[in-house]
């Protein structure tokens, strides 16, 4: 854990610094008061500071025997979780030039297939229920705006 | 009399035929949500707004108010029964709940929650009448610097009472905070950290987020989760026996008064109103041995002081503007997409829809205990779905919550981003509420600053010199010493855990 809250104080010191120097760019002050650049100025340094004292608190306390490593199920649940996103990522992809009802038809059988389910009717009954169900619920009754594929499906 | 003349007008509306069905709906998803492996109640409160984006406001609303005290009561059923809290406040019904559930009592185990909450409910909605009009009218007289003060104070408790860090908790604040800075600049309307991408114009979407560091980040980790075992219990007696009914009486009375209590300050977060509730009664008993092996008051008191917790927590969100956890900020953001911002002015200028609403939590209470004590075998069928169904059915809701509310894909490529650093805030025990709380409290924490220091002709002392102002901040300074002084041993334990 101790590794993983200086990789999270690294990542967070870049998004402070980034956000410091950026807002550098904005005035500070102008003839009204505080400017634009203000408050996101002063807030960059108060958590740069503050993500500096996390790290020297963490560095200063002793590091567990054992810590930071990663099991071979561990490893297995990770390499689960990043299909997850994988398949998250190519759903927003896809979802404007397919349309919602054909991304889905796609994006539940492969999710329950990588979850490890392998019975084909109730995987069938799901692609069908969560694309062509859940569209017909969202876009008819609820009025809600599902993006609709250049196959006008 | 002006109080009971608005709440028999929001008692009409809330009655009504549509809105009693969007009450009944909100109940039934959120004790749906409540009782599914890997969704808390913000998570599942956020995958489900966008079946409120077409309602009309009050709709939504009541329908998600309903959906947050339904999921606080679904918790419950997985903690009886697979003594896995279903949210972090129902981890104390586990001590005496799963064990009634593994004696056979798991029905009245059920029974009793569900009376005690439904009493916890309704009296911390009654009390909420009495006191959100007096608050809200005195909150009326405050001025720019007030607002920034309290909003302080509101950051200052949620980020030092909830979170086990402080200095983490102060860190992910101010990154929320940071985050709410994307987009055109309030006051002077310059665009700020957009670099060049018009969907930044419009800011990094509330709902998005917390999507993603909430209902995506429990999908990740719910795939790492282990199968859970449901014990088979009695459900069929739900109804407490003459001499359960005599122990409890005084516990869903102590409960009620430290959940409501607890409840009117923001951070203290469901969980302390629970622990306080448990321990008191096990103070308070002659045979405190019993608790842990299947007390029924160990049970009726932290459920009590649990919905008392979650429907007082509204008066500050209500009146003041301030949420108190991560779902209130998520019920914040409903209201924010619905085009009303919640604090004193709505009382003033939305008394219709604030009245429906509370009149509602009324109603959503009866509608709760109406729908759990019979379909309680139903609930715990539906805990023996696989939870690839539900990850599936999770991150449907997701997609197209974060697609639909501007039509823009960029918003789930957030919700991705989110999700995964949701997961890894979660891994290291990294607190998120304050992350939330310091995104939706951030534009108007800015405004209220800037809006203050061009009354002042930028001089600080603005703050200062006017004596609520200065009172507000004196205990944004207290509570921050106070968690400094109580949390700084446990940062070096946590960080070498």
């Amino acid at each position: 854990m101790r590794r993983g809250w200086l990789v999270a104080c690294l990542i967070l010191l870049g998004v402070f610094g980034t956000a410091l120097f950026v807002s550098l760019d904005y005035s500070l002050s102008d003839s009204l008061g505080p400017g634009a650049g203000f408050f996101p100025f002063w807030l960059s340094v108060i958590g740069g500071a503050l993500t500096v004292a996390i790290m020297v608190q963490v560095s200063r306390s002793p590091a567990p025997a054992g810590a930071d490593l990663v099991s071979g199920s561990d490893r297995a649940a990770v390499m689960r979780s990043i299909a997850l996103l994988v398949a998250l990522g190519i759903t927003a992809a896809a979802l404007e030039p397919l349309g919602y009802r054909l991304t889905m038809l796609l994006f539940v059988p492969g999710v329950l297939l990588l979850l490890g389910v392998r019975s084909p009717i109730p995987v069938a009954l799901c692609a069908l229920a969560g694309s062509f169900g859940v569209f017909h619920v969202f876009y008819h009754w609820l009025k809600v705006p599902l993006p609709i594929g250049m196959l006008g499906i | 009399m002006d109080t009971l003349q608005h709440l028999m007008t929001g008692l009409a509306a809330a009655m009504s035929l549509q809105n009693l069905a969007f009450a009944l709906i909100g109940c039934t998803l959120g004790t749906l949500i409540g009782v599914l492996p890997g969704l808390g109640p913000a998570a599942g409160t956020a995958i489900l707004i966008p079946l409120t984006f077409k309602l009309d406001p009050t709709g939504a609303l009541i329908m998600l108010s309903a959906i947050y005290y339904g999921a606080m009561y679904g918790g419950t059923i997985t903690s009886v029964l697979i003594n896995v809290p279903g949210e972090a406040a129902s981890v104390v019904t586990c001590f005496d709940g799963h064990a009634m559930a593994k004696q056979g009592r798991g029905g009245t185990a059920l029974g009793i929650a569900a009376i005690g909450s439904f009493i916890g409910g309704i009296f911390a909605t009654l009390a909420l009448i009495v006191v959100a009009p007096p608050l809200a009218r005195f909150a009326l007289s405050f001025g720019p610097p007030e607002f920034f003060a309290l909003m302080l104070v509101g950051l200052c408790l949620v980020t030092g009472l909830a979170g086990q860090s402080l200095l983490a908790g102060l860190t992910m604040a101010v990154l929320g905070l940071l985050i709410a800075m994307v987009g055109i600049d309030p006051v002077r309307g310059a665009p700020r950290f957009t670099f060049g991408i018009p969907s930044l114009y419009d800011g990094v979407g509330f709902i998005p987020v917390v999507m993603g560091l909430f209902g995506v980040s429990e999908i990740l980790l719910t795939v790492e989760k282990p199968y859970r075992e449901v014990i088979k219990t009695n459900l069929a007696s739900l109804l407490p026996s003459r001499e359960e009914w005599r122990r409890s009486v005084g516990a869903i009375g102590r409960g009620t008064g430290i959940g409501f209590l607890l409840g009117l300050i923001p951070g203290v977060g469901a969980i302390i109103p629970t622990f306080i509730a448990y321990i008191l009664e096990k103070r308070l008993s002659k045979t405190p041995e019993r608790f842990g092996h299947g007390a029924i008051e160990g049970v009726a008191a932290p459920e009590t002081a649990n919905n008392a917790y979650a429907n007082a927590s509204m008066i500050p969100l209500l009146t003041l503007g301030i949420p108190s956890s991560p779902t209130i900020a998520v019920l914040m953001g409903a209201f924010i997409v619905n085009g009303l911002t919640p604090g004193p002015f709505l009382f003033k200028e939305r008394p219709d829809l604030v009245w429906a609403v509370i009149a509602s939590f009324l109603l959503g209470n009866v509608l709760l205990l109406i729908i759990n004590l019979p379909l309680v075998g139903l609930w715990a069928r539906l805990l023996r779905l696989p939870y690839q169904y539900v990850c599936v059915g999770t991150l449907l809701f997701c997609v197209i919550g974060a697609y639909s509310l501007q039509q823009n894909v960029f918003d789930i490529g957030v919700m991705i981003v989110c999700g995964v650093i949701g997961y890894g805030m979660r891994k290291i025990e990294m607190p998120i509420a304050p992350l939330v709380l310091g995104l939706i409290l951030g534009p108007f924490l800015e405004k209220s600053l800037r809006t203050s220091l061009e009354m002042s002709g930028g001089d600080f002392t603005i703050f200062l010199t006017r004596p609520l102002c200065l009172g507000l901040l004196v205990v944004a300074g207290i509570v921050l010493i106070g968690s400094a002084l109580r949390w700084a041993p446990a940062e070096v334990r946590e960080a070498s855990d």
